[in-house]
């Protein structure tokens, strides 16, 4: 695997996209305190984002 | 507006997840077609069209009720055929086609006032479709009604896919995964992903897509104007794979998989590439129902350069009822025939092609791509004003 592809792999596994990580990647899906700590972080900056009324671009136009 | 809202995840997605996890297999598709049918209902009556829009359920019922009648070779399925595309052209296309005839509202006799599109209809016209002429051509079981109306009415693919097939949720639906924390986990992660790609990158980037009218382009120095054009660009990416994204993990917490959308369409290095991991589920349905069916790749150079056109055009008209989609889908299918007729000059070199090359290819088609997002969210006369002042000053 290249390096490229390596770190497409790591953000589709971070992003949920993908169910294993890239070989050598140090996060499982077993380690609780970063899954917490990642949504945690997620969910705030949704909450600092959101409030921008928009809809979805795709949904009938 | 469904997905970034508080009632979708806890009146919906949430319970309508738990509940198919627990039913028996046999209680599953009522679980989903029940949830599915009041997810129409719900958002059709707050946010697409009222009771009229509500209404709109009896197409899912009355298709659920005609597909019985679908069998291999049968007739029937072309009437299927034809009647939703009828009710596609009903709804979304009425103004436009008669406005080509008439194109001041007031003279149009035919003009509808009070036009609506029902909640997902660009979408559940696809698996429609698909189901008739697979049904038709044996490459799908029937299955049972209630199983149909829950793969029709599967809530979180329903608005804006990614567009399924039959052949591939029945089994997922029938035996859904028992990895319940693991989807749970995934699923949770991927919805999350999503809302922060819509709230964080698209929505921040509408103070910049805003700009793209008129008034804005002839005022604005011309080196804002291809910043604009980029923004729009990453921010229909972004908004769109999360739109995907949500769907995606929505489904995953029910146990089933469904179709990916998004594969880092833009760090492909050519067109053909680009449609292959750009709203993947859409190409995929274009190839296998309209240009397959059309002759595809087979024939002379002309044919299939007339296939790749057509193909192409109706992928632009589906993306919205008016004249600039019909040029980018167009302006699409010309720079699929210029890369193939490129590759039949220069036949693709074996091994790997050297660093600069592949850089070269990756921005040509960025750029390319991404200017003719021009059309797709300008009307023609305002982005040819935008070329006019982009190109000219």
């Amino acid at each position: 695997m290249t390096t490229f592809n390596w770190i497409k792999h790591a953000f589709d596994y971070v992003g949920g996209a993908q169910d294993e990580p890239p070989p050598g990647f140090p996060i499982q899906l077993g380690h609780w305190w970063f899954w917490a700590v990642w949504w945690g972080a997620m969910a705030l900056a949704i909450y600092v984002f959101s409030g921008q009324s928009s809809k979805f671009i795709y949904i009938d136009f | 507006m469904i997905f970034n809202t508080w009632d979708y995840y806890l009146l919906f997605l949430i319970p309508s997840a738990i509940l198919c996890r627990a039913a028996s297999p046999r209680l599953r598709p009522w679980v989903i077609f029940l949830g599915g049918g009041l997810f129409f209902t719900y958002f059709s009556y707050t946010q697409f069209g009222g009771i009229v829009g509500v209404a709109c359920l009896a197409i899912f019922l009355w298709e659920s009720f005609v597909s019985r009648f679908y069998k291999p070779s049968s007739w029937f399925c072309w009437f299927g055929v034809t009647q939703t595309v009828v009710f596609l052209v009903l709804f979304k296309y009425r103004n436009f086609l008669t406005g080509l005839v008439w194109p001041v509202a007031g003279h149009n006799p035919l003009y509808w006032k009070n036009a609506f599109l029902p909640l997902g209809i660009s979408f559940f016209t696809f698996e429609f479709l698909h189901y008739a002429v697979d049904r038709y051509k044996n490459k799908t079981e029937e299955g049972s009604v209630t199983e149909y109306l829950a793969f029709i009415l599967f809530f979180p693919t329903m608005v804006a896919g990614p567009v399924k097939r039959y052949q591939d949720f029945l089994p997922k639906l029938r035996s859904i995964s028992r990895e319940w924390v693991v989807d749970w986990q995934r699923g949770v992660t991927r919805i999350l992903t999503g809302l922060v790609k819509k709230f964080a990158v698209a929505d921040v980037l509408t103070a910049y897509t805003n700009h793209l009218n008129w008034m804005d382009i002839s005022r604005a120095q011309r080196a804002v104007l291809p910043l604009w054009l980029f923004a729009y660009g990453i921010k229909i990416y972004a908004d769109f794979s999360a739109y995907s994204d949500i769907a995606i993990g929505s489904a995953r917490l029910f146990g089933i998989r469904v179709p990916e959308n998004f594969d880092w369409p833009y760090l492909r290095a050519n067109i053909t590439d680009f449609w292959r991991h750009w709203h993947m589920s859409l190409t995929s349905w274009l190839i296998d129902y309209i240009y397959i069916p059309l002759g595809g790749s087979r024939g002379r150079g002309g044919q299939v350069y007339a296939n790749i056109l057509v193909t192409m055009l109706i992928s632009g008209i589906w993306h919205g009822a008016g004249i600039n989609f019909v040029v980018w889908g167009l302006l699409h299918g010309v720079m699929l025939v210029i890369r193939r007729v490129w590759r039949r000059i220069r036949p693709m070199p074996s091994g790997t092609p050297p660093l600069w090359s592949q850089l070269g290819s990756w921005l040509l088609t960025c750029v390319a791509v991404n200017l003719a997002w021009a059309f797709f969210c300008m009307d023609v006369r305002t982005a040819l004003f935008f070329f006019r002042r982009l190109l000219i000053g």
